[in-house]
């Protein structure tokens, strides 16, 4: 019996301390923020149809952007491509998705080498399906706002405030950084006054 | 005892509140509904539907409804005036990082601690034996399952599991017009108690005593639930995938028909504790029959709350099972980690962090090494194969005591 109880004692502590740092150390790369809200408008993209945006990432290590990305019917089965430029219009990163893999309403991440120093700089995106007919579409939301270091969004050659509800990633300096970045913001909310007073 | 006893309620108060399935905000923001007034649940939810920030049907029963309702209205002093916010909160990021969520957390868990505790003795007052007794009330206290169970997945079963445990505890004693009462009562939380019912009937004396014993859990069940029989409430509690799941496996001997292998188990065992042993050890045929369940239907983690305590009391009688139902409880606890369902690991954890949300499930990882459907498929028939072999090894016993 006394095997057990050290068992369930040792084993529900390592779950609720230790098993977040091991989860932590998995985590290949962070978001600079959460994605911003959005409504129903949306983009249709497909051959021609492509979208730009313009963009300043807030971290540096830039590795991935993550957006909603509809497929309906899960018709488009071709390449949907993601080049990075800098603010010279200089293609620096490429990524390939397959409209295969890609769900409709899925947040679909473009991952590509971290850009080391990113950090607070101009980047602008376009998100095309080259070879998609039009009825193998993928749809894009879009929002006004410019949360998220998004700047504008050229369309169709109209330019707009606002773009994509896009979340940028971010690979992190070591293993350890992000381990205790879990912790303090988990002791952060413990610790916080409000969760502890009644309202 | 009294040491131990504050080591397990300590271990899960920090289960409580560290670790947050959604389950538990839904079915509480549901019940909030009672604080407003509203009595008939499933016909509100689907009624004012579109306006509801949360959309799920109600899939509890009416009990269940009022038990979290009424508890909400006790401790709302304690919750704050931004509990009913954050109850309605449908976003995934902002319910996590909510500071308060360990509070919430915990005492909306709370109740579940007290029953938990309820359990634990009453399997110590179980035997006659004090020494046994205390092997139970440890086991139960201190075996990382069923805090899991409980606390991690905010199982609301453990009303049924508690009052079935009462229920078998009278049974033992000899009363069955009051194991038949509580058996009504959790029914009235659960539906699977019911199937108890042609257990009890063996175990009446007489046939006024077996159709009477049969007949009150249901008369308690229909007074409980008449009152809000509709459309809705058929939908959304009584026919629900959640209440019929346990049925579902079957295998089809043309024309349409089908076995269905629940319904097999239950008769199997039903006439075998009929015709061939006049003492009906009842906590034989609950225990085999849950445990042949749990080895053919694709079962809910919760479910295995119902097993639980008889399970404690199999290994206590049974020193040299303690290891296998050991093993076992893990395979079936194991199972559902690898259901594609993130709330069954990964997002357990998203208090600490909504960057969890970037890992893959368990699923996703073995998915490039092996198929996990097949994977599964192996846990859950070593499962059954145990299951089998626990169960031959209880009957035959039952046969040479």
């Amino acid at each position: 019996m006394k095997r057990m109880i050290w068992f369930t004692t040792i084993s529900i502590l390592f779950m609720l301390f230790i098993m977040p740092a091991i989860m932590a150390s998995l985590i290949k790369m962070t978001p600079a923020d959460d994605q911003p809200g959005y409504g129903p408008r949306r983009l249709s993209i497909y051959g021609i149809n492509e979208l730009s945006q313009k963009f300043i990432s807030k971290e540096k290590n830039l590795t991935a952007i993550g957006t909603t990305v509809k497929n309906p019917n899960l018709k488009n089965k071709k390449e949907v491509v993601l080049d990075l430029y800098d603010a010279n219009s200089n293609l620096i990163r490429k990524s390939i998705l397959n409209g295969f893999n890609i769900g409709d309403g899925d947040f679909v991440k473009f991952v590509f080498d971290a850009i080391p120093d990113s950090q607070n700089k101009e980047y602008s995106l376009t998100l095309s399906s080259p070879t998609a007919a039009a009825d193998e579409i993928i749809e894009v939301f879009l929002m006004d706002n410019t949360a998220n270091g998004i700047i504008e969004y050229t369309f169709a050659e109209e330019t707009h405030q606002g773009g994509i509800p896009m979340v940028t990633f971010h690979k992190p300096e070591n293993k350890w950084e992000i381990i205790k970045e879990v912790y303090s913001n988990w002791l952060s909310k413990l610790l916080s006054p409000h969760s502890r007073k009644t309202e | 005892m009294k040491k131990l006893l504050l080591i397990a309620i300590v271990l899960r108060l920090l289960v409580s509140a560290f670790l947050f399935h959604p389950d538990i905000k839904t079915y509480n923001f549901q019940a909030s509904f009672l604080k407003k007034g509203v009595v008939n649940i499933y016909s509100y939810l689907i009624t004012n539907k579109a306006t509801l920030p949360l959309k799920d049907e109600f899939v509890y029963f009416p009990l269940t409804y009022f038990i979290l309702g009424g508890y909400q209205m006790v401790t709302s002093g304690i919750l704050g005036s931004g509990f009913d916010s954050w109850l309605a909160d449908a976003g995934a990021g902002s319910v996590v990082n909510n500071p308060n969520i360990f509070k919430y957390l915990a005492i909306l868990k709370f109740p579940y601690l007290i029953l938990d505790i309820g359990i634990a003795f009453l399997l110590l007052n179980y035997f006659k034996d004090r020494k046994k007794g205390e092997k139970a009330f440890i086991l139960w206290l201190f075996n990382p399952f069923t805090i899991l169970i409980i606390y991690a997945f905010s199982n609301i079963d453990i009303f049924s599991v508690l009052l079935t445990l009462i229920a078998f505890l009278f049974i033992k004693r000899e009363k069955l017009w009051k194991a038949s009462v509580f058996l009504g009562l959790a029914c009235c939380f659960k539906l699977y108690p019911l199937l108890f019912i042609p257990f009890l009937f063996l175990k009446g004396k007489d046939l006024k005593e077996k159709i009477l014993v049969s007949l009150i859990p249901i008369f308690i069940l229909g007074a409980v639930i008449l009152p809000f029989w509709s459309p809705a409430f058929v939908q959304s509690a009584l026919i629900s995938g959640l209440t019929t799941r346990i049925f579902n496996p079957g295998f089809s001997i043309g024309f349409g028909e089908s076995i269905i292998v629940g319904f097999f188990i239950l008769s199997a065992l039903f006439f075998y504790g009929w015709l061939t042993d006049k003492k009906n050890n009842l906590f034989n045929y609950w225990t085999v029959f849950l445990l042949l369940i749990f080895s053919f239907s694709h079962f809910h983690v919760a479910w295995l709350l119902w097993i639980a305590p008889f399970m404690v009391i199999l290994a206590i009688k049974k020193p040299s099972l303690s290891l296998p139902i050991f093993i076992l409880s893990a395979l079936a606890i194991a199972i559902p980690m690898f259901y594609q369902d993130r709330s069954m690991t990964i997002s357990l954890f998203r208090i600490y962090t909504t960057w969890y949300d970037l890992l893959p499930t368990p699923f996703v990882v073995l998915q490039k090494l092996y198929d996990p459907y097949n994977f599964m498929s192996v846990l859950h028939s070593t499962l059954a194969g145990g299951s089998l072999i626990i169960s031959y090894y209880i009957l035959k016993n039952q046969e040479e005591s």
